[in-house]
């Protein structure tokens, strides 16, 4: 087909599903098939039955998936089909002056770039908001490591499968350097500090495993019987409980206590990341408690945001930062 | 060069353009072009497409009226029965609500609550808080966020108060806010700071207070966004890893090299913006790394140890 003839074919049809939209919106009543084909909406008149069920299939599915719902009523014993307006069109919201900035920002930095899994989504989303016109803050992101700024894309590809909750496999390289491939029920995606991880259920191993996005390549989602998930997520299942912080990975865990001086009470919160407890004492200072599983990186993890921020429990990590502190005079004297 | 959507691609950015097409109004292309992120001669196209759509029996009072002239749009007639704009699909809710992690605002944060209700029926949206997040931020940014946007987008000046990481100090300071950089999840503040009158990079998360102060300024034509500090005319330091120790990799240590020696351990080559920096980083390492060289970093870190334990005995 020539570029001129699809142009206008790809035009004809663009019309059309406009029209079909318009025309689903404007109606008081349900609509059959019959009565848009023959509305002149764009369908062509010379078309058989066949080939233009298949076309109204596909221009529902493509009104659809733009966000229009369609209910099907039955009407003259046939289908008939209206749009529900309250699920389909948005109320009007109000936003203060932040907080459409702060949507302009995150757009503004995070569509482009190919490290955010999402920007296509991001856009549309910020056109249907009507927040981004010209103006706006700079802001720019490069969310993902330079050498994996492809994970963007696989992120993606995890985060559908995710949400169709569709079996993947993929070959994965772990810290070791060793390489296999996995077949896994995949529960979540999140993303840390240059890397998105996935969260899902390895049935090589049989136990719920965190994956980097970034050792992970050759990646099938499962083709078969795409509409019709492959397993069930555990109800109980949060991502969050996936994003530990860097002393938190190992199996022998323990309660920790960290005191912020007052001077340094507000960056508990942003340190704690709304993990364990926070519980400021009458002095101002504040008490963190947390679980944790790693001792050595605990204490280094305390000496690297101090000062004013001090080990208090368990008696072992309190000698680690004295021990280690000890150390480091020594190898300096 | 316009690219080549299919229909059912180009459809949705014209149904998302109908909604802003408001009876009585004149737009600039560009405009709607920002808005749904495509060129103006695209959206020109888009227009021209919808001035030919309507509803049955297509008189001219049954069309989308609108007229194109040069760079603007005005537009006679609301479209029929489009007049709202189309609630969120799952993948545009998702898409926010990963985007709206990074910069803090939490599920439960106010924006986020008004934007679900914009958001699809879909009884799956609910997973999406359980299954997707985009941060493990810092805890608290959100405002500091909302107000640094806002100031960065009306050109105001800001008073902030700022912890320095390096020095443990926190310092006040009058900012002009130029641009928000996030950087491996990360936000930057990237700055014009009045006490020292020169550009500088503030992490966000080191922010604890920021005050509009409803003084505008003119920012610069360009504003430079890379967050990463150049090496050149930095001083270096030479620092060894004990063998079994990793060393760090470039995005924590910028601009460090690293050479393997035949026992095992690791010399590495870092340059480094103020003592302060590298001294807290070493320390970090409980004595398994050592500061080979300049001497006065060497006894710096020594120093900065003594100190930490006085204050812990």
């Amino acid at each position: 087909m020539s570029a001129y003839r699809l142009g206008v074919v790809v035009s004809e049809a663009v019309e059309r599903l406009v029209n079909l939209a318009l025309y689903l919106a404007s109606s008081r009543s349900a609509r059959s098939a019959h009565e848009c084909r023959a509305a002149g909406l764009g369908y062509p008149e010379d078309q058989d039955d066949t080939t233009f069920n298949r076309m109204f299939e596909r221009d529902k599915d493509a009104l659809r998936s733009a966000g229009l719902v369609i209910d099907v009523v039955e009407a003259d014993n046939s289908d008939a089909y209206r749009i529900d307006a309250d699920a389909t069109f948005a109320r009007l919201i109000e936003l203060d002056s932040g907080e459409r900035a702060s949507l302009k920002a995150v757009a503004t930095a995070f569509i482009e770039d190919p490290g955010f899994p999402f920007g296509h989504e991001l856009r549309s989303a910020m056109a249907k908001l009507g927040t981004i016109g010209e103006g706006g803050p700079l802001a720019t992101a490069e969310l993902a490591h330079a050498a994996s700024a492809s994970q963007g894309l696989d992120a993606r590809a995890f985060a559908e499968a995710v949400q169709a909750r569709k079996r993947v496999a993929f070959t994965y390289t772990n810290a070791a350097g060793e390489e296999k491939r996995r077949e896994v029920d995949p529960y979540g995606v999140f993303f840390r500090e240059g890397s998105w991880y996935l969260v899902g259920r390895d049935h090589t191993v049989d136990e719920v495993r965190t994956f980097s996005i970034a050792r992970a390549r050759e990646i099938d989602v499962n083709p078969a019987r795409p509409r019709t998930p492959d397993f069930e997520r555990p109800e109980d299942f949060d991502v969050r409980r996936a994003e530990l912080l860097p002393f938190q990975f190992g199996s022998r865990t323990f309660t920790a206590r960290i005191r912020f001086i007052p001077d340094m009470a507000w960056r508990a919160d942003r340190l704690a990341r709304g993990r364990g407890e926070l519980q400021t004492l009458p002095d101002g200072s504040v008490i963190w408690t947390i679980e944790a599983a790693d001792v050595n990186r605990l204490a280094s993890w305390i000496v690297d945001h101090g000062p004013g921020v001090l080990a208090v429990e368990p008696p072992d990590l309190v000698s680690r930062i004295l021990g280690g502190l000890r150390a480091v005079v020594d190898v300096h004297g | 060069m316009a690219r080549r959507l299919d229909s059912a691609t180009r459809a949705r950015r014209l149904l998302a353009l109908l909604p802003m097409l408001k009876q009585g109004e004149t737009i600039r292309l560009a405009e709607l072009a920002s808005a749904v992120g495509c060129e103006p001669a695209e959206v020109a196209a888009d227009l021209a497409t919808l001035s030919m759509c309507g509803v049955p029996p297509f008189t001219p009072y049954d069309m989308i009226d609108l007229a194109i002239d040069g760079d603007t749009v005005t537009v006679y007639a609301d479209a029929p029965g489009m007049d709202r704009p189309l609630r969120l699909t799952l993948g545009e809710a998702r898409a926010l609500g990963a985007a709206l992690d990074a910069a803090g605002h939490e599920p439960d944060s106010p924006l986020r609550e008004k934007l679900r209700l914009l958001a699809s029926k879909d009884p799956s949206l609910a997973d999406l808080e359980h299954t997707v997040r985009a941060s493990a931020g810092p805890g608290g940014l959100a405002q500091t966020y909302s107000l640094l946007a806002a100031a960065a987008d009306c050109h105001e000046k800001v008073h902030i108060d700022y912890y320095t990481g390096s020095t443990g100090r926190v310092s006040e300071r009058t900012v002009q806010p130029w641009a928000l950089v996030n950087r491996l999840g990360v936000w930057y503040l990237v700055a014009f700071c009045e006490a020292v009158a020169e550009e500088r990079v503030f992490r966000l998360d080191r922010i604890f207070h920021v005050k509009p102060l409803g003084e505008t300024f003119e920012p610069p034509d360009l504003v430079p966004v890379d967050v990463t500090p150049g090496a050149d005319g930095l001083p270096t330091a030479t620092v060894r890893f004990a063998p079994g120790v990793p060393a760090p990799d470039t995005d924590a240590w910028p601009g460090s090299t690293v050479r393997t020696c035949d026992d095992g351990s690791t010399l590495v080559t870092v340059p480094y913006q103020t003592s302060a920096w590298i001294v807290r980083r070493v320390m970090a390492y409980l004595g398994d790394v050592q500061v080979i060289d300049p001497p006065d970093l060497r006894a710096a870190v020594g120093q900065a140890a003594e100190d930490a334990l006085h204050t812990i005995m």
